[in-house]
């Protein structure tokens, strides 16, 4: 493979523009999905596209339009929010300590756009610039809220069976996240099968609140059967042992 | 102002701060191996709540609907299909599969 030689922030950019672009297939389908779940919901289509810009969560975005479909409360809703949408402190805590040619500002600045796809392809990058983080992260984040104002417009014009179908599609790309890192990992698959398991008799229980309970106790569980190696920790151990080490220098 | 504009706003809020202290902070955030497991573990298990049982309520009147469409997106998951192909022909499989449960509804 011919190599690209990379120069300007532009080229940086655009690098990272092009390494995103596959995410827009998956995001525009489930942007209009989330739009089908939102207006089933209640919403209207401003809160619908500006759930979507100033959220800008793919699964928790469609787990709190479902539950208030639901008819859960306010504050079960924001609850479960924060602790699905909490997984983004450490990937931008992973982001960050990768990062390079950046400041708090441009930092503050790409903080919203960090989702479960741009960053499993950024960290696993060699290219560290921000500049092509903000072009790998920008694609998602365009597609996303594209997906959802295109839902608005089309909801209405499509026949039921169409919109239907499109609520598989947030499920199908949950499923086709998770697939993988089962077949590499046996720990992790009897994670999830615990997790799963777990959330089905929950519900039964705490309904609403299952959820978050079952994704806690199940990732408390993992941490004891789930073999490190099979986890990717080793990009996040090696890039917190270089800022370690980065430290001690300065100490 | 509304209940869903309420709602939005809070969500916005409790999203968004999680994702801005790692940008400020990050020179001073440090987890041992244990909590750096455990939060690396949160999206698997926060799919698979997600997914189990929520894909059964992709269709509230037939609930194997979306036990079709997981069990499609697995396979071409397993297949090493590519995520955005994944997601066009697992809503395609679904119109075909909705369009066989009219015809035969008809007969």
């Amino acid at each position: 493979m011919e190599r690209f030689y990379i120069k300007t922030k532009m080229d940086k950019f655009l690098y990272g523009v092009k390494k995103g672009f596959p995410i827009v297939f998956g995001y525009i389908p489930m942007g209009i999905g989330y739009s089908a779940i939102a207006i089933k919901a209640g919403l209207n289509p401003f809160e619908t596209v500006g759930m979507s810009i100033f959220v800008y969560a793919g699964a928790g975005q469609i787990m709190a339009v479902s539950m208030l479909a639901q008819g859960a409360t306010i504050i079960n809703i924001v609850l479960t929010s924060f602790v699905i949408n909490f997984r983004y402190f450490i990937m931008n805590t992973v982001v960050f300590n990768k990062v390079t040619e950046s400041n708090t500002k441009l930092n503050i600045l790409s903080s919203h756009f960090v989702v479960d796809e741009c960053f499993a392809l950024f960290s696993l990058m060699e290219e560290s610039s921000i500049w092509t983080y903000l072009g790998v992260s920008v694609i998602p984040y365009l597609s996303w809220v594209l997906g959802a104002a295109i839902g608005v417009f089309v909801l209405n014009l499509l026949p039921v069976i169409v919109t239907n179908s499109f609520n598989i599609s947030l499920y199908a790309l949950f499923v086709a996240i998770l697939i993988p890192n089962l077949k590499k990992s046996k720990t992790i698959t009897i994670t999830v099968i615990i997790t799963g398991i777990l959330n089905f008799i929950l519900q039964y229980f705490l309904s609403n609140w299952s959820l978050i309970v079952a994704t806690i106790i199940g990732a408390i569980i993992g941490t004891y059967i789930v073999d490190d190696k099979d986890l990717n920790l080793e990009v996040e151990k090696e890039l917190l042992n270089k800022k370690k080490r980065g430290e001690d220098i300065y100490e | 102002m509304n209940n869903i504009l309420i709602l939005i706003i809070l969500c916005a809020i409790v999203t968004f701060i999680p994702r801005l202290i790692p940008a400020i902070f990050v020179n001073k955030l440090d987890f041992g191996p244990k909590s750096t497991k455990f939060l690396n573990l949160l999206p698997y298990t926060a799919l698979t709540a997600l997914i189990c049982p929520g894909v059964l309520t992709v269709d509230t009147q037939i609930w194997y609907v979306g036990l079709v469409g997981a069990i499609v997106a697995g396979t071409l998951s397993w297949k090493k299909v590519p995520l955005g192909a994944i997601v066009i022909i697992t809503v395609i499989a679904l119109i075909i599969f909705y369009t066989i449960i009219d015809i035969l509804h008809i007969i």
